[in-house]
């Protein structure tokens, strides 16, 4: 029996030979921690990169900016967001969620990353790529609380969502809206103070924040700080129109032109969530939908858009398809669809007469939208698109913007001017669209000239909200938001429609966002 | 129950009641031929089968009160009365026999250990225990009684045969996942209890997922699936389900959500054994929603149309010339069909053991593209090497081809078969697909399913193997060591694709999305198990220790443009925009150790207590190790004096049981870090922002901590009428505390737990109280001549309570159609997964009606907004308004109880069974009829419900009006919150066992044929397709959530079951 000591010798060891301590300690196989990372400039600004994408923006840029830009200003006609049109938007509604979810998400994204590099920085991070990098996340939450102001007037501001988060506290109540703004406009400061005064193609500058600081300003009528700092960017000389106006925003190769101060970056790619532009589907008339390209036309052109257009002014037929608009390079096919295939042979023709089946267009306002629309795909002689996704990048300021914003702020209020200065500005944007120079100009004319400037561009809306009540309502309520067979007038616009409601889900989980809001300083 | 059976009736046989005769042949007897003596004094040893005498041990004489004990030299002396001839030995832990003492005085008996076989012990974890010491809450199901249910996996075998267990399919796609829950919701994590086959632990889960369709755009449906359809059900011997904290404390940080022990058939010595087991089936859809036709779809148009300012095309003007059009349910059910296919190889000889089995599993679903086939083997080997030493090994190789339908989405293959115009046919005359119809200037459904089914697939194959390789040393008398090693291996290969092709209004371009992972597992364990035996006291003690490793890592590409429809990564285009590749790996390891005692005295009071340490991979320094405790006492009445005598002759057998303990469950979230205590920093696949991107993906919380989980329980075991009535009840507290959570709130918080969220810090939160009875009865009603009835009652009743939550604002929330809309809310106090939203009051019929209308989401009184025929909401906080903050508890998804009938008849040759099941109480949140009978989407299909909607003519309606402009008629409200009860009719088998007469001539040992009806009718006042909804992808944020569930099958099957 002695085999059986040995046995009964080895128990303690075999029990006692735990394995060594490091034997449970098991780093991260896929990732890296903010720990040990975020010690060069490169890894820094990677990050900061996320803040420009898709990532955090997609559920803004996807349809709420054209729900609430374009189809509430009546800029777009939709079956899908009639809720829009008709102003009997609930705060169930999806991309009221949609909009407040992402601009939350984008101002999460960059809370975390300004607390991370300051942590960084006190840690003996070099502040020579921490410090732009700070600023940038700056600018990017100065925006995002204008837009928020903008939208819903008074609204919560959070700067520390781990502390919230671990804190369980979540009854944040609404600030005033000119609390929002303050803290915008603090934020954007900060990101002026801290940004470079030029980065590589995309990057925000100090110019992209006074961009910004001008359009807030202007938005609160402060209008001599308005032209003050479009004026700082008007004469950095940095920027100018780009000629193809219609290129900013169907070719990939003008991404980040000369025009661009600050723009949503996209990619072509197979996964388009967080990468690719995914306006493509939404705004391509049916019958460029080919096997690469993705066309639903989801939203199009409201009537009241049409008429608004000056005779000869280019930007109609470079924003707006409508019977005999051309393309010749597109070339879309179709598998076993030989009328398709024999209409579409010669180049696109947007056509009312041919049937719908055999590559003809027949809509509720008979007219499709251009701008973000890619193209039927590389194979059919457009840009290349993958599915819904397209490279373009989605613009959100732009030096047609300053100028017009430059103009405006030197009319300042008044009926109308002819300062030489603003005029130029003014004329600029006109004369690239091949209309005559005003000699002098009013709101109006501004108005006018802001709508189809930026038509589905998302800002109109709140060009016609920061009118107040009593002539936002008139400006609705004389256009037309119905379809060719059925004309659509909106009658009962009220003041409490001027803000759009809370999202219903954050108001069940912070119920003092149903309160009266509060001051934040 | 019949365990409990078994372990009381070893307990008669101490008490001198006739022992089985097969018992008897299996101990050895060495005697000495003497004169019969009619008073004889017989002398004798008793030893144990390595020849360790055994003191203590009880001889009597067969029907007489004569008995004695063994001394100290396990030697015994006895006086045979006049006529007597029968000698009953018997043991602690060992079978007690009887022997014939024909003529001889003295005798060398050698009495066996018990064998582990299933009426006698139960497993509960490394170790075994009999029934009759076990102290806890743990019930065993047999082979038999998961016989003749066509099943893929075990975890659906499981339904309504064991108390306390929660079973409810997913869906019934065929391998698809299985809602197992152990007593309650345990976490607000997963769930899915601790699967251990053979002492291989699957730490994974139950759930694995396979890829969605949103790759190839479409929505995502159910991606999970049943790991344990990997393994073969016909393998299994038996299973214990460890219900109670004090059962479970033994695996400690992995048995939160119970743990499901199952043994697997082993050889047996004898002649060798070839089993055929085999059966073949057809299945249909049950039942099929009432759905507009053509006709009643035109009527609709025209008049819905106006309402939404369009012309009323010339084809829908008369609708009676128009004939059915499409019936999509027709064309999206197929008939299922189900094969199986098992052999057998089992036998024993010197000493050694062993099973071999083959299977064929080959399942066709009743929804178009759904299959799942398995291929499996299953090989054991035991061999008592030594008479100190014993080796075994195992080995379960399987591979299973799983086509997913992902069907039971917003918006699923149901859900655009539910909702596809009639009027789109599923192929044109021309032979093209159906879909994209223009009719009046408006185009129709785009999509075509049964197009699209020709076009897009998802095919997951699995290729797993499983088992372990143990030695057994016995060290000293009563002292054993066991080292084991166990093992798993996966490999899988998930495979979405789209051949190029027009379908409708659909041009596909091809695409292949080729995902690879592979992934292994072990753990070593070590531990001593030691067995003493002194006169009344009895001792077990176990204590080991044991490591596990896991790594998993994964693969997958994209490339489109495939040449030739060839479905190789190869063949896609070369430009590099159009690839995606992506891919990730993890790993986890956990030390441990654990220790158990178990004390009986004199068979009548028990106490058993254990203890495990577990250091985890997955939590910082500062919480690393957790300690999960568990005691349990018992006390078998009916062993006491004072219950003898008439009191036993109808309560025979009492046992009281009490337990309490501790687990830990250290499940997260998916979407958590790994580790989940560190700020990651994660990277992407594809260009995002300006090209190569990072993303802080977590706050850290170094704090982070087991989640843990108290039981205390208090059961009973109960046997009337010698045998023929036992009955286990069990009465349990569970309270869940820590629960590992993404600290989430509202949006606003900017931090979330969704793909594109930054992550929000994992912390400790919250508390769940589950409380419950369970309780199965077994009775054996009739048992006369070739007459054997017996009724087997499963009842299962839990009440779970979300008592707090991370904060007062915060809340578990389950979303759906794209994350769109919310369904389920939990607040504290309420169950958890209870559905949210408004409470409506009826419509608004008269102008006084309207003119008395709270403003309902700011919402006015004219045409487009709230008008007559819309929804009147409740205002449940009185403020004067509708809005958000009048949405409330509407309904919980969880059943006030569920309950299992099942009735077996033999008579002669012939089996009857007849297996009943249900649910009562849970309510269903019907999101498919949201589509179905929203009144809202002029173009898609509605259930012929709508026809009774308010219209200026029929005031009286029962559904609201038709609007496309007022969101609030379809907002989340209890209009689409049904009652989900039902009584189903689960399985009816008849069987016939052919006469051994006849089987003889052809060398055959046993056969019997039978059929089968599985899930014949439902009793339910459900409007959906299936009362059975299960969870979706196992979230306890989306259960009884219908978004156009697969339904189960009802299945016919004939099988045989034959035996050389």
């Amino acid at each position: 029996m002695k085999f059986k000591s040995i046995y009964t010798l080895l128990i303690p060891v075999m029990l006692l030979s735990a394995c060594k301590e490091d034997f449970i300690e098991r780093p991260s196989l896929s990732g890296t921690t903010t720990g040990n990372y975020y010690n060069n400039a490169q890894e820094v600004r990677s990050a900061t990169s996320t803040l420009y994408s898709g990532l955090p923006w997609r559920n803004y840029e996807s349809r709420a900016q054209d729900a609430i830009g374009d189809v509430m200003s009546g800029n777009m006609f939709t079956y899908t967001d009639v809720e829009y049109l008709n102003f009997s938007i609930s705060s169930a509604s999806e991309r009221i969620g949609g909009a407040w979810g992402a601009f939350y998400k984008i101002i999460g994204y960059a809370n975390v990353m300004i607390k991370t590099f300051e942590e960084k920085k006190a840690a003996g991070g070099d502040a020579s790529y921490l410090d732009p990098a700070i600023a940038e996340c700056h600018f990017i939450r100065g925006t995002v609380y204008f837009y928020i102001a903008r939208t819903w007037g008074a609204a919560p501001i959070i700067t520390d969502p781990g502390a919230t988060a671990l804190s369980g506290n979540f009854n944040i109540p609404r600030y005033l809206q000119k609390d929002v703004l303050r803290f915008a406009l603090e934020e954007l400061q900060q990101a002026e103070a801290g940004l470079p005064e030029s980065d590589e193609p995309g990057r925000v500058t100090k110019y992209s924040a006074k961009g910004m600081m001008a359009k807030l300003h202007l938005y609160s009528k402060d209008y001599a700080n308005a032209k003050a700092k479009a004026e700082e960017v008007i004469n950095s000389g940095k920027y100018a129109l780009v000629e193809d106006y219609n290129g900013m925003f169907t070719k990939m190769s003008m991404n980040n032109n000369v025009e661009s101060l600050f723009a949503i970056q996209h990619q072509l790619s197979q996964d388009p969530w967080g990468t690719g532009n995914l306006k493509n589907p939404d705004r391509g008339a049916g019958a460029l939908r080919t096997a690469e390209a993705d066309a639903w036309e989801m939203y199009v052109p409201s009537l009241d858009l049409l008429k608004e257009y000056e005779f000869g002014d280019l930007r109609r037929r470079w924003s707006v398809m409508e019977h005999g608009w051309t393309n010749p390079a597109w070339k879309p096919q179709r598998v076993n669809a030989p009328k398709y295939n024999a209409f579409m042979a010669n180049g696109f023709k947007y056509d009312t007469l041919q049937p719908t089946e055999d590559g003809g267009s027949l809509n509720a306002t008979r007219s499709n939208i251009v701008k973000y629309f890619a193209g039927p795909g590389k194979s059919f002689g457009s840009d290349a698109v993958l599915g819904q996704s397209s490279g373009n990048n989605v613009v959100l300021l732009r030096y047609a913007d300053i100028l017009l914003i430059y103009a405006e702020a030197t009319l300042a209020g008044a009926g109308s001017s002819n300062d030489p200065k603003a005029l130029d500005a003014l004329n600029k944007v006109r004369s690239r669209a091949g209309l005559a120079p005003k000699t002098s100009f009013t709101e109006d004319d501004i108005l006018h000239e802001r709508r189809v400037e930026f038509a589905f561009e998302g800002d109109y809306w709140y060009d016609i909200q920061r009118q107040g009540f009593a002539k936002a309502k008139a400006m609705i309520e004389k256009q037309n938001r119905g379809t060719v067979t059925a004309p659509n007038y909106v009658t009962t616009f009220t003041e409490d429609r001027m803000f759009l409601p809370i999202p219903a889900g954050e108001i069940v989980q912070d119920p003092e966002l149903g309160k009266d809001p509060v001051p934040y300083y | 129950m019949s365990c409990l059976a078994g372990a009381y009736a070893q307990d008669r046989t101490n008490k001198g009641a006739t022992l089985a005769k097969n018992q008897v042949a299996q101990a050895s007897v060495k005697g000495s031929n003497q004169a019969i003596n009619p008073k004889a004094v017989v002398k004798g040893t008793v030893s144990d089968e390595r020849g360790n005498t055994l003191p203590g041990a009880t001889v009597s004489v067969k029907g007489t009160q004569v008995g004695t004990t063994t001394d100290a030299d396990g030697k015994f002396s006895i006086n045979m009365p006049a006529g007597s001839k029968v000698l009953v030995i018997s043991f602690i832990g060992m079978k007690s026999h009887e022997v014939e003492v024909g003529n001889r005085t003295t005798l060398d008996i050698t009495l066996q250990y018990n064998d582990q076989s299933l009426d006698e012990v139960v497993v509960i974890g490394y170790g075994t225990a009999k029934r009759s010491d076990v102290t806890s809450s743990i019930t065993t199901i047999k082979a038999a009684e998961l016989k003749d249910i066509p099943a893929a996996g075990v975890d659906q075998l499981l339904q309504g045969k064991a108390a306390g267990v929660t079973v409810t399919s997913n869906g019934g796609q065929p391998g698809g996942g299985v809602s197992v829950k152990v007593r309650g919701v345990t976490s607000i994590n997963s769930n899915d209890p601790l699967f251990v086959i053979d002492g291989v632990p699957f730490v994974g889960g139950n759930t694995s997922s396979s890829s969605g369709y949103a790759g190839l755009g479409g929505g995502d449906g159910q991606t999970g699936n049943s790991v344990m359809a990997m393994l073969n059900p016909n393998d299994i011997e038996s299973i214990d389900v460890l219900k109670d904290a004090s059962a479970q404390a033994i695996y400690g940080s992995l048995a939160a959500n119970g743990v499901i022990l199952v043994t697997t058939k082993k050889g047996k010595q004898g002649d060798g054994k070839i089993n055929y087991d085999t059966y073949t089936g057809v299945s249909e859809v049950t039942r099929k929603l009432n759905l507009m036709d053509l006709r009643d779809f035109a009527r609709y148009q025209n008049e819905v149309l106006p309402i939404i300012g369009n012309p009323v095309a010339d084809e829908f003007k008369n609708p009676d010339l128009l004939g059915k059009g499409t019936d999509w349910q027709d064309a999206m059910f197929q008939r299922g069909a189900i094969n199986n296919h098992q052999l057998s190889f089992s036998g024993g000889r010197d000493k050694t053991t062993f099973y071999l089995s083959l299977n064929y599993f080959d399942n066709k679903g009743i929804l178009l593209g759904s299959d799942f086939k398995r291929y499996s083997t299953r090989f054991s080997l035991d061999n008592q090497l030594k008479s100190w030493v014993k080796i075994g090994l195992s080995a379960n190789v399987s591979r299973s081809i799983q086509n997913v339908s992902l069907a039971d989405a917003a918006e699923g293959t149901i859900w655009w078969g539910a909702s596809t115009s009639p009027l789109i046919p599923v192929k044109n005359l021309d032979g093209s697909w159906g879909g994209g119809q223009t009719v009046g200037g408006v185009q129709y459904n785009n999509a075509n399913l049964v197009g699209n089914s020709q076009y897009r697939g998802n095919t997951k194959t699995s290729n797993n193997i499983f088992g372990s390789f143990y030695v057994d040393l016995q060290l000293l008398k009563g002292l054993s060591l066991r080292n084991e090693l166990s093992y798993s291996l996966g490999q899988d290969n998930n495979v979405a694709f789209q051949k190029a092709g027009n379908v409708g209004g659909t041009s596909f371009r091809s695409k292949l999305i080729d995902s690879r992972s592979d992934s292994y597992y072990w753990s070593i364990t070590n531990y001593l198990n030691y067995n003493k035996y002194v006169g009344k006291h009895g001792l077990q003690l176990t204590v080991g220790h044991q490591s596990q490793n896991s790594y998993y890592q994964a693969i997958s590409g994209t490339k489109v443009d495939l040449q030739a429809n060839i479905f190789d990564l190869n063949t896609g285009s070369s430009d590099q925009t159009t690839w995606g590749l992506s891919g990730g790996k993890g790993q986890w390891a956990m030390e441990s150790y654990f220790a158990r005692a178990n004390y009986t005295y004199d068979e009548r009071y028990s106490i058993s207590a254990s203890f495990r340490g577990d250091g985890s991979s997955n939590f910082g320094p500062n919480n690393r190790w957790g300690y999960f405790p568990g005691v349990s006492l018992g006390w078998t009445v009916s062993n006491e004096k004072f219950m003898k005598g008439s009191v036993s002759n109808v309560l025979n057998y009492a046992k009281l049981r009490l337990g309490y303990g501790v687990v830990g469950n250290q499940n997260f979230p998916s979407g958590a870090p790994n580790p989940a205590y560190v700020g990651a920093v994660q990277f992407f696949s594809g260009p995002v922002g300006f090209g190569s991107s990072n993303m802080i993906n977590g706050i850290p919380n170094p704090n982070l901590r087991w989640e843990s989980v108290k039981t205390a329980n208090v059961g009973v075991d109960l046997g009337f009428l010698g045998g023929r009535i036992d009955a286990t009840i069990d009465a349990y507290k569970k309270v869940t505390s820590n629960m590992i959570i993404f600290l989430t709130g509202p949006n606003l918080i900017g931090v979330g737990d969704q793909w594109d969220d930054l992550k929000a810090p994992l912390g400790n939160a919250g508390q769940m109280t589950n409380t419950g009875v369970d309780i199965g009865i077994t009775t054996t009603n009739v048992k006369k001549g070739d007459l054997t009835w017996k009724t087997n009652v499963v009842f299962t009743q839990f009440t779970n309570r979300y008592d707090k939550a991370a904060s007062a604002a915060s809340a578990l929330d389950g979303k759906v159609y794209y994350n769109n809309y919310l369904v389920t809310h939990t607040t504290p106090g309420r169950p958890v997964g209870s559905f949210w939203g408004l409470v409506t009051d009826g419509l608004f019929r008269t102008q006084e009606e309207l003119g008395a209308s709270l403003p309902q989401f700011g919402y006015k009184v004219n045409q487009n907004e709230t008008w007559l025929g819309d929804i009147r909401f409740k205002d449940i906080n009185g403020d004067g308004k509708i809005d958000a903050q009048d949405m409330t508890f509407i309904g919980s998804p969880l059943p006030k109880f569920t309950w299992g009938f099942t009735n077996t008849l033999n008579y002669k040759d012939f089996d009857f069974s007849i297996f009943l099941q249900g649910s009562q109480g849970a309510k269903a949140f019907n999101f498919l009829r949201w589509q179905l009978e929203g009144l809202n989407n002029a173009y898609t299909n509605q259930l012929r419900t709508v026809n009774d909607r308010y219209t200026a003519e029929n005031t009286d309606g029962a559904l609201p009006r038709f609007t496309n402009t007022n969101k609030n008629n379809i907002a989340m409200s209890d209009r689409y919150v049904e009652d989900a009860s039902y009584l189903r009719i689960q399985n009816i088998t008849l069987g016939y066992r052919l006469p051994k007469t006849l089987l003889n001539k052809v060398k055959i040992s046993n056969l019997r044929v039978y059929g089968s009806i599985q899930n014949l009718k439902t009793f339910t006042k459900y409007s959906g397709y299936d009362p059975e909804i299960g969870s979706f992808n196992n979230s306890i944020k989306l259960m009884n959530v219908d978004m156009g569930h697969y339904p189960n099958p009802r299945t016919f099957t004939v099988g045989a079951n034959l035996q050389f």
